[in-house]
Parts: structure tokens; sequence; C-alpha cells
């Protein structure tokens, strides 16, 4: 999967309020609120705008395919997909997720890079939102007594002649 | 036509700039082109909060994703393995591990000892002084004491073990089996004008801390000081050579796409294991109509790309295990040296890696199915982060000849220059050992409490370690370069990168091309007079 970058991202003009508002039910099954309230669902932080961004090139599959979903809805439970309850939206799902595992499956990616790097997130699991870099990170340096085994078995490599 | 120079050096990775270095007290006149530019740490990935994804865009190790204006294609259809590297001062010391071991006695010795292959012409104790000179001017990080190693001391002290570490190596201690804290090039403490680690964490996407001893700050700081030219973005299309067999110089594209000559005395490349026979192989002539010193036939031939499986387990307690450089943080040498009993000569090292940051986490974990949608992902996904470890199994790969480097009939990089390709199969013997190894390093993983483990190999996207494509030896007939580098053929051509390799050992082969490459540079001086006789 090549992904294209692109700086012309303003969701308001890629999708309708329609389309938007099916992308939002579709990214909550992927990744829900959270029970506790911790965790936001991945429909809060802004995954149209990340797509539009890193993902260009796929924008006229999820077009389509959230058409796709629309029409499914009305054809198998005559309602639109935003009127159907959680349940239903899953079968569809999983039905897509069945005929074109692999753009169900891109969307699923790059909508977790989107919800992982996303600050809100971040302090869900407990750590700064902030790069790496330059402050870093402390990790333990280690019990080096562990080794007196290894010392102890001697040596292991060969000569040679 | 350009100013003339000494030496023209093709290439500004682990080699050229350890060779530039040392060629520089010689006060000759030293050129090096280099295809890609200088990096700005500034801009790696670790400076952003979103580094994950850009360290697999705009810093993939994969130049067929990266697709950098320096980069060149590489058509690996034909490889269970694909090739990576980078373009760029420094090379693919910009985006390596950094891990450092050094390859056993044992390992420039295989047909002696183990009847396959053929024998180095050179040997570790001809290589060790320069060793640890490498060890000394990258800064390498380590323990003195392992019983795997002849007696070596690394300047600075070893990167720290973190909970994960310590679980698997706790491992390793309840199965009696050999690991050790691995040498790395990483300064854990300031040194000769480094900062020291403070645990970034992605070390292969650049390290913005300049802790990671890439060449670009490690010697080419110091060649360029002492004289030595360096001109970017300059990419070399064939070698010249004359009716006598010597080389007279290169015809490269400059950073205007402007055709040039450099004439040079002597030329020196350090292009790795694929740049240098794909260059060779783009410079025919009526003298060479096979592609430059290779009246053997050999350029190209005997790839070796060290087959890798990792074994993943994930713990229940939390290790941190996302945090601290990324480079092997443990090594095994368990089942490093030859025991046919195993099914397979030669061995393999394990390699213990750390965890993997939230969107990696995520992502791997929903594409195996431990991760769910909607219901039960964020419990799942919080087993997960922080709590897992893998175990590389790097395996010595043995010489054949049709695993080669040949030129591609379609594709070329953007100066129509054609590209490498690649074919290659995994020998039954590497595959015996690969299944070995990840039957161990799952026995590793059970032993030290993981709750969940699964293994997997060969890892496709792991072809870092290209070696072998013009073999040094005695023989003419059966090798492309001397037992110092020089070609048979050309006799003011060498070869310092790990193209020169006659066996891969198994681990991974930065200190060693390092290593051949300042020895070549001493061998050259010695021979300052006589040096084309």
């Amino acid at each position: 999967m090549t992904s294209q970058r692109s700086d012309n991202a303003d969701p308001a003009q890629a999708f309708s309020a329609a389309q938007r508002a099916r992308l939002d039910l579709v990214l909550d099954l992927i990744v829900p609120p959270s029970a506790d309230g911790r965790m936001p669902g991945a429909a809060e932080v802004g995954v149209p705008a990340y797509l539009l961004a890193e993902a260009a090139d796929a924008l006229p599959e999820l077009l389509q395919e959230l058409e796709q979903l629309e029409r499914r809805a009305l054809e198998r439970f005559a309602r639109g997909f935003a009127q159907l309850g959680r349940g239903e939206r899953q079968t569809l799902i999983a039905e897509l997720r069945a005929q074109a595992p692999s753009f169900m499956s891109r969307l699923a990616m790059e909508t977790l890079a989107c919800y992982y790097q996303h600050e809100r997130v971040l302090a869900g699991l407990g750590r700064e939102a902030r790069p790496p870099y330059p402050k870093g990170y402390q990790v333990a340096q280690g019990d080096l007594s562990l080794l007196d085994p290894v010392r102890a078995r001697g040596r292991i490599y060969r000569d040679a002649p | 036509m350009t100013t003339d120079v000494d030496v023209l050096i093709i290439g500004a990775g682990a080699s050229g700039a350890a060779f530039a270095w040392s060629m520089a007290d010689t006060r000759m006149r030293i050129l090096c082109l280099e295809q890609g530019d200088w990096m700005n740490p500034a801009d790696y990935p670790s400076t952003r909060r979103d580094w994950e994804v850009r360290m697999e865009r705009e810093y993939s190790p994969n130049p067929n994703a990266r697709r950098r204006p320096e980069d060149y294609p590489i058509n690996d259809a034909d490889s269970p393995i694909s090739i990576v590297n980078f373009n760029g001062v420094g090379g693919s010391t910009i985006l390596y591990a950094a891990h450092f071991p050094r390859p056993h006695p044992s390992d420039f010795r295989v047909r002696t000892l183990d009847g396959v292959a053929d024998d180095w012409p050179i040997d570790y104790a001809t290589l060790e002084p320069y060793y640890a000179l490498n060890d000394r001017m990258m800064g390498v990080a380590g323990l003195a004491g392992d019983p795997a190693y002849p007696a070596h001391e690394p300047p600075l002290p070893p990167i720290p073990l973190g909970r994960g570490a310590e679980t698997i190596a706790r491992g390793f201690n309840a199965l009696g089996w050999h690991w050790w804290p691995s040498d790395t090039a990483i300064a854990t403490r300031d040194y000769e004008g480094r900062a020291a680690c403070v645990n970034l964490g992605p070390c292969k996407s650049g390290c913005a801390q300049g802790a990671k001893a890439s060449t670009d700050i490690t010697y080419w700081p110091l060649a360029r000081r002492a004289g030595v030219q360096l001109r970017t973005r300059c990419r070399v299309r064939e070698i010249l050579v004359d009716d006598n067999d010597m080389a007279t110089g290169v015809v490269y594209y400059d950073e205007q796409g402007v055709k040039r000559v450099q004439r040079a005395e002597v030329v020196v490349l350090a292009c790795n294991g694929v740049g240098t026979p794909r260059l060779l192989l783009n410079s025919k002539s009526p003298r060479f109509p096979e592609g430059l010193a290779n009246r053997s036939g050999l350029v190209g031939k005997n790839l070796m790309l060290h087959p890798w499986g990792v074994v993943r387990g994930t713990f229940d307690q939390p290790l941190d295990s996302q945090l601290g450089p990324m480079s092997c943080s443990i090594l095994s040498q368990q089942f490093y040296e030859t025991d046919r009993s195993r099914g397979f000569v030669r061995g393999y090292n394990m390699q213990v890696i750390r965890g993997f940051g939230p969107v990696a986490t995520a992502r791997m974990g929903v594409a195996r199915g431990d991760i769910p949608w909607g219901e039960g992902h964020h419990e799942a996904f919080a087993r997960r982060f922080g709590r897992s470890m893998t175990i590389g199994i790097c395996c010595e790969d043995l010489p054949e000849e049709s695993n080669a480097v040949t030129l591609d009939p379609k594709f070329a990089d953007a100066n129509g220059v054609p590209a490498p390709k690649i074919s290659y199969r995994i020998s039954e013997n590497s595959e015996r050992m690969l299944r070995h190894g990840l039957a161990r390093g799952t026995e590793v993983m059970q032993a030290a409490g993981a709750w969940d483990i699964y293994s997997d190999g060969p890892v496709r996207q792991t072809g870092w370690h290209l070696l072998g494509t013009a073999r040094m030896g005695e023989d003419p007939e059966r090798s492309v370069v001397n037992a110092w580098g020089r070609s048979h053929d050309v006799k003011n051509l060498f070869i310092i990168d790990g193209s020169v390799f006659v066996t891969s050992a198994g681990v991974n082969p930065t200190p060693t091309i390092q290593a051949v490459a300042l020895y070549v540079a001493d061998q050259m001086k010695h021979r300052l007079a006589n040096l084309f006789d």
C-alpha cells in the first residue's frame, strides 16, 4: 500500500454532510469510545482530515463505498445507514469487509494511525502527547547480575586455524 | 571536465566514510561522490508526534516505497526478501538500528571448519585492530567479557535492558542459554561531541539526538576537516576504463542532472552489495563486455541477505517495552556455531528487540485479529501495548551463484541508469536454520512467561545486509577483488563495501564492512609505492 500525501485537506469540501455522518458511524464501529469515557472513539479524532492529508488516493473508493453502504442499508432494512441500529450497521460492515477486504483493511489501518497518535488518545493511555525528541524517556538499566550464570558457563566460540 | 583527483570514492555510507577518514592522512586529493544529500536531524520523525507514520513513508527503509529523488528503484519481485537501504550522506547508517555485533573467528574459516563455501583470505585477527578502531570512531556501547567472543572492550557502557529485555534474559537463564547485552553504535554517554542517548526510540528513522552513530556525524566531519571533498546529489552512471585496463574516472550526473566526467587515479566503490554490482554491470566497454572487473563472471553473484524471522511474545505484566533504543537490547549466540546434529551447518543469532509504539501495536494486532474492531478493542489493545517483546532470528546465509544482482531490462532511476534486479531464493540450509531458530525463540518466550506467542519467517522487508556480490579471494577465477580489496582485473579499482564478503557470518555486518574498509585503506597506504603492480 503506497499512500499519497496532500496538503489540500478540507473535509468540509471533500465530504457531503451525509457522507461525513456515514463515515463517522463506520469509524465508530472500528474504534468506539471506551465505556469508561477515558478513550474517545475514532469518529472524534479528525480521521477525515487525516485521510485527506495522508491517503488522498483512497478518497474516490472511500466515497464509493460509503454510497454503497447507503444503498445496501436501503435495500436490506428500508432505512438509510444513519438510521440503522448498531447491530444492523455491524452486519453491513461485516459484509463489506468480506467483499472489499483490501479497501476496508486500508481504512482501518489509516484510522488506527490517526487515532493512536491523537493527543486525547495518548492522554487516555497515560502518555504525554509529544514527540520523542527532545525529552526522550527513562528506561530501566536492568539487572546485569543476571549474567552470572552465562559467565559461569564459560566460552562458547570456536578457535579458527 | 572537472579537476582530476587522486582518489575518487563512490558512496558516502558506512564504508566510504570510514575509508575517506583513514585515507585523509595521506594528503592526497580525495573526492567522494554521493547520490543523496546531507540529512537534517531536525526533520527526523522522532521530532514529530506522528513519528510512527513518518517512519513508514518518507523514512521507509524500502526505496521503492520511499521514492526520494536520490533513490533508485530495485526490482526485488523475484525474491522472498525485499531490499532495504538509504541513500544520503551516511548511507544506510541513517536508518540502521546500530546493532553492532562482531562476527566470530570461525566465520572467516567456514570451508576449513565446516566444509562449506570458502574461507576468507583474511581472518578475524587481521581485522581485530580495525574493529577496535572502528568501535572508538563510531562510539560503540557494550559490555566486556562476553564468553561468545574473543576479548574486546566497547568504549561505552551498554544501552539499558529495560524491563522487557530483563524478562527475556530470565527466559534464557531458565533454559541455560547464552545471552549478553548487545554491542550497539549508540553513545550511552556524551561522546566525541555527540550527546548521550535519551531513549527516543525510533533509531531506525534517523537519530535526532545524534546519539546513534551514523557516519554523517562520526567519520565525515573529521574526514572533511582533514581535506576530503564530499560532493552530494551526484549519481555515478559508469566507471571509465582505458586500453590498459585501468580506470580513468567516472561519468556522473550532478545535482542539476548535467552529465559530467570526473577523472581519478584510483576509483573506490562503496555503494553496498547491490549498488556496487549495479555500477560495475552498468560499466560495460569493449574490454569488459560483461561489466567492469567481471572477467570472473562473479560480479553480482553470490548475493547473501541474512534470512530473518521473528518470535513475538506478549506478557501479563507492563514492561514499558515500547521505550528505549529499538536496536537489539540483548543478543544470544547459543546457536551460532555449527552443530550438525541440528540439521544444518553454520548458525544464527537471536536478537531481542523492544516492543512497538501505539500505532504499530494497534495495526499489527488488528491485522492479526488479536485486537478486534468495535467492542473489546480497548481492552485487547491494553493487554498488548508496552507488554510485547520480539526475538529476531538472524540466519547466516551461504553464498550461491544463483542468488544474484543483475540489471533490470525495464526499470531505471531518474537519470535513466538501469536499475538492479534481484533474483534470490532461500536455501534449504537457511530454511532449516530459520525453522530451528523460530522454535528456539518460542521456547525462550515460553520460559520467560509470555501468554501469547507467535512466530513468522522469513520476513519480507528485511534485506538490510547486502553481501557477497564482488567477493574477495586470491584466485581471479573465483573472486572479484584480492585480499585487500583491489580488483583482479582493474588494478586501480577497489571495492570496500559488503560486496567483498566471502561468507556472511550470522550477524549484522556494519562493523565488519567498516573494519574491512579501514583495513583496505591501510593496505593501500602501505603499498602506495607499488599499488598497481
